[in-house]
């Protein structure tokens, strides 16, 4: 009971510091509302419909694509455009790296809880009651789910708008988020029901195929 | 004990499975399942022709920025007179060689993320003839409001990639690494 509270806490603490990590990395306090409609792209969407611009996106061109201007484009031999950023240093820190570093995490938690599973010839010889927690097993793999939520979590923050319903199944980010939340999923559903179970209960077969199918996910996007 | 060696042959199954699966799959697949180089972005340039000749006049846009139909539209001697209004015309050599590049490197032929975006995107449809023009790089630019693209004189146009993505040259457009010109520190709809 006391272990349960203490691996609370930590995921608790666990995502506090990743959240305080995004808004320090952003330098700004994340709004958390999700676009509603189209015209939430448009940071200001009045003055963009006054220039006629066209909230459906299929099929037509929305007001600011480049249309290759004359001024833009005819350059000519030798006329190349030279980049501004030089000088400029991505942060070493945003929401979207956060994003990549705890779906890493998460897996290698993963790994490391399926190594520290207790062996099955030893646990079948105990006659103790089975420990739901308190073990090194048991804490690892609430910190994975815990890690797990934290990685869909922050991947639906900063990477929203790489999700759309009219992108066919395949594309990439959208296996990508399936197959992850997928993933995140399983890990909850084997440890829940471990946790919840006084005899030994076979959970490692979808807690292993949750991680495998968050590794898959992380490679279609790496 | 049982259960652990089921595991342990369950795991060289799929492995095998796996290993025969990506030796009846192309080299390029191959490449890419073994690499843990990150290929999240658009493959960059590597050709020195391609890029000389593209980035002569403009930005050498990546091949991998559009599909192999558009570039077999674009590159050819009779498109190339009028490549946007713009006398273009190469050399039979050079053309064959630059088609060539760009058809063998396009979006549908690359495995790099950005590049299978792409091409999933626009494999039914019309063929895109501008890169400006693919709903995924619409999308990914309606956030910016008129004034920090064509308003402003540090980029003018979206058609100016490395204006503002400034790891454009290798081939990497992460949000991270976007610096718009007089609107430093922008960040989409994280500042609105």
């Amino acid at each position: 009971m006391e272990w349960t509270f203490r691996v609370a806490n930590i995921a608790a603490g666990i995502c506090l510091a990743v959240f305080s990590g995004l808004v320090h990395a952003d330098d700004a306090a994340a709004n958390l509302a999700l676009p509603t409609a189209a015209s939430f792209y448009a940071k200001d969407f009045q003055s963009l419909k006054s220039h006629g611009f066209d909230p459906q996106p299929v099929g037509s061109r929305p007001y600011l694509l480049a249309t290759n201007e004359d001024d833009a484009l005819l350059g000519g031999p030798g006329v190349t455009t030279a980049s501004s950023g030089t000088g400029f240093k991505p942060p070493w820190m945003s929401g979207r790296k956060a994003h990549q570093y705890l779906g890493l995490s998460t897996v290698a938690l993963a790994g490391l809880t399926m190594l520290a599973a207790p062996d099955d010839a030893e646990g079948a010889s105990q006659t103790a009651p089975r420990q739901t927690s308190g073990t090194t097993h048991t804490r690892l793999a609430r910190a994975t789910a815990a890690m797990a939520v934290a990685t869909v979590m922050t991947g639906l923050i900063y990477h929203w708008d790489d999700i759309h319903w009219e992108d066919p199944f395949t594309d990439p980010d959208k296996m990508h988020a399936r197959l992850a939340a997928a993933g995140a999923l399983m890990m909850l559903y084997a440890v829940n029901k471990s946790a919840h179970s006084s005899v030994p209960t076979s959970h490692s077969g979808v807690a292993e195929l949750g991680a495998a199918a968050m590794l898959v996910a992380i490679k279609l996007t790496w | 004990m049982m259960q652990t060696k089921s595991k342990v042959a369950a795991l060289l199954a799929i492995a095998l499975s796996v290993s025969c699966a990506c030796a009846l799959a192309e080299e390029d697949f191959m490449d890419w399942l073994l690499t843990f180089q990150r290929q999240k972005n658009v493959k960059p340039v590597t050709d020195k022709l391609y890029q000389e000749e593209c980035g002569g006049c403009h930005f050498a846009y990546q091949p991998g920025l559009l599909p192999a139909k558009s570039w077999e539209v674009l590159l050819n001697a009779k498109a190339l007179r009028k490549h946007f209004g713009v006398n273009a015309e190469l050399d039979e050599d050079t053309l064959k060689f630059i088609h060539d590049y760009a058809v063998e490197n396009a979006a549908d032929k690359s495995w790099y993320k950005r590049s299978r975006k792409i091409a999933v995107a626009t494999e039914d449809g019309p063929t895109p003839l501008r890169i400006t023009e693919l709903r995924y790089i619409s999308r990914k630019h309606q956030v910016i409001p008129e004034k920090m693209i064509k308003g402003n004189k540090g980029v003018k146009s979206l058609s100016f990639c490395d204006k503002c993505h400034t790891q454009a040259e290798q081939g990497v457009y992460d949000a991270d690494t976007v610096n718009i010109p007089n609107y430093p520190n922008w960040d989409g709809w994280f500042n609105k």
